[in-house]
């Protein structure tokens, strides 16, 4: 089990980007594959096969924000899942929930610049305004 | 005409790029087609000699520092939801085209600037580099290839969309190792293409979770259609105002 636990303390770093406390516990890109590779490269100390799953609970992890313990599922040597069991008490916590705004679907044409949307294959690209613009020039 | 402008196939995805600055030499847009064939060489999953294949069959213990820096991410990606996004699904072959897309042309757009580009708009089958601005990028209606759903001002910014209506349910929720089908379309706006891309795959991964997850995340605003045609934004998705756009 000890081995384990730096995993564990690993993913709760890479987990906390995911309430959006503070700007400060972003993790950004350079910083988090060090961190998020850790996992798959420490083989779990109770695993015996790739088959193997195995439920770990992390100890109590006190971050700036509050205690964090969270619950791992090891497929072998592979985290298969990362749950919260507790999160951080925190009044920003509420805050975190990001405001969804909900509207009606409408179909619109304006004066645009570019296109986003999946355009892979190039039938799909014909049809698409994408092409349009590009042939305007 | 001011400017550069040129289209290529490449990737298996058509690549369209606007300079608009007037002092910006042709190589430069040389050197960035050049990158993304050479992306195309070393880090398709289709073509048999490339590095990712050849790392796949444990011909190679080590990847290189750049497709070590695009596993990473990868993982990155997986662990922040949950494996629903995975790029090692059992019975398939590692495929990190997800993550590759919008790497290497966020690469491709900081090669154009480093050769003085200042104002110019790149679209790799769909995502988009906005360098300067404010560019008007459309969303495509997920339902009608020739209309859009909404349109966006942004400046120094990446917009990338996943959806099913191009190649139907090509984005496996890893969880299940099934179809994720909960999104119609979700487009995600990022600082970086290699956030906007990957974060817009792994909030379709996720379903109908993945539009708060994407929102949740900093610097990141979203605008998702669901499986019942349901409209979800987060409250800073930098839509157009309403001049300029006509109901149709």
């Amino acid at each position: 089990m000890k081995r384990a636990l730096p995993v564990l303390v690993l993913s709760v770093a890479g987990l906390i980007p995911l309430w959006r406390y503070a700007p400060s516990q972003d993790t950004g890109s350079s910083s988090a594959p060090a961190e998020a590779a850790a996992p798959a490269s420490t083989p779990s100390a109770s695993s015996s096969g790739g088959a193997t799953t195995t439920v770990v609970s992390g100890s109590l992890v006190d971050t700036e924000k509050g205690p964090v313990r969270v619950e791992v599922t090891f497929d072998g040597d592979r985290i298969a899942s990362v749950r919260m069991l507790r999160q951080p008490d925190h009044p920003q916590t509420t805050a975190a929930v990001p405001r969804l705004i909900e509207e009606t679907l409408r179909a619109q044409s304006a004066d645009i610049d570019t296109v986003s949307g999946a355009t892979i294959t190039s039938d799909g690209y014909r049809e698409s305004l994408q092409a349009a613009i590009d042939a305007r020039g | 005409m001011r400017g550069l402008r040129r289209v290529e196939h490449v990737m298996g995805f058509p690549v369209s790029v606007r300079i608009d600055d007037e002092d910006v030499p042709e190589a430069a847009v040389d050197g960035l087609f050049a990158w993304l064939r050479e992306v195309d060489a070393r880090f398709s999953p289709f073509r048999p000699d490339s590095e990712v294949s050849r790392l796949d069959r444990g011909e190679v213990s080590e990847p290189g520092p750049e497709l070590r820096e695009v596993l990473d991410l990868c993982e990155e990606y997986r662990i922040a939801t949950q494996g629903a996004f995975d790029v090692r699904l059992p019975g398939r072959g590692l495929d990190p085209c997800a993550v590759v897309k919008g790497w290497s042309v966020q690469r491709g757009a900081e090669l154009l600037s480093a050769a003085g580009a200042r104002r110019f708009c790149l679209n790799a089958g769909g995502d988009v580099i906005a360098s300067g601005g404010p560019w008007r990028v459309g969303v495509r209606h997920p339902e009608h290839a020739d209309r859009l759903c909404t349109v966006l001002d942004v400046t120094d910014r990446a917009v990338a969309t996943s959806a099913r209506y191009e190649r139907g349910d090509h984005i496996l929720d890893g969880r299940t190792g099934r179809p994720a089908t909960g999104l119609l379309s979700v487009t995600v706006v990022a600082p970086t293409l290699t956030e906007a891309d990957t974060v817009a795959t792994a909030a379709f991964a996720l379903g109908r979770e993945g539009v708060g997850w994407a929102a949740a995340r900093e610097r990141c605003e979203v605008f998702a259609v669901d499986a019942d045609r349901r409209v979800l934004r987060s409250a800073g998705f930098p839509a157009a105002g309403a001049e300029g756009v006509a109901a149709a």
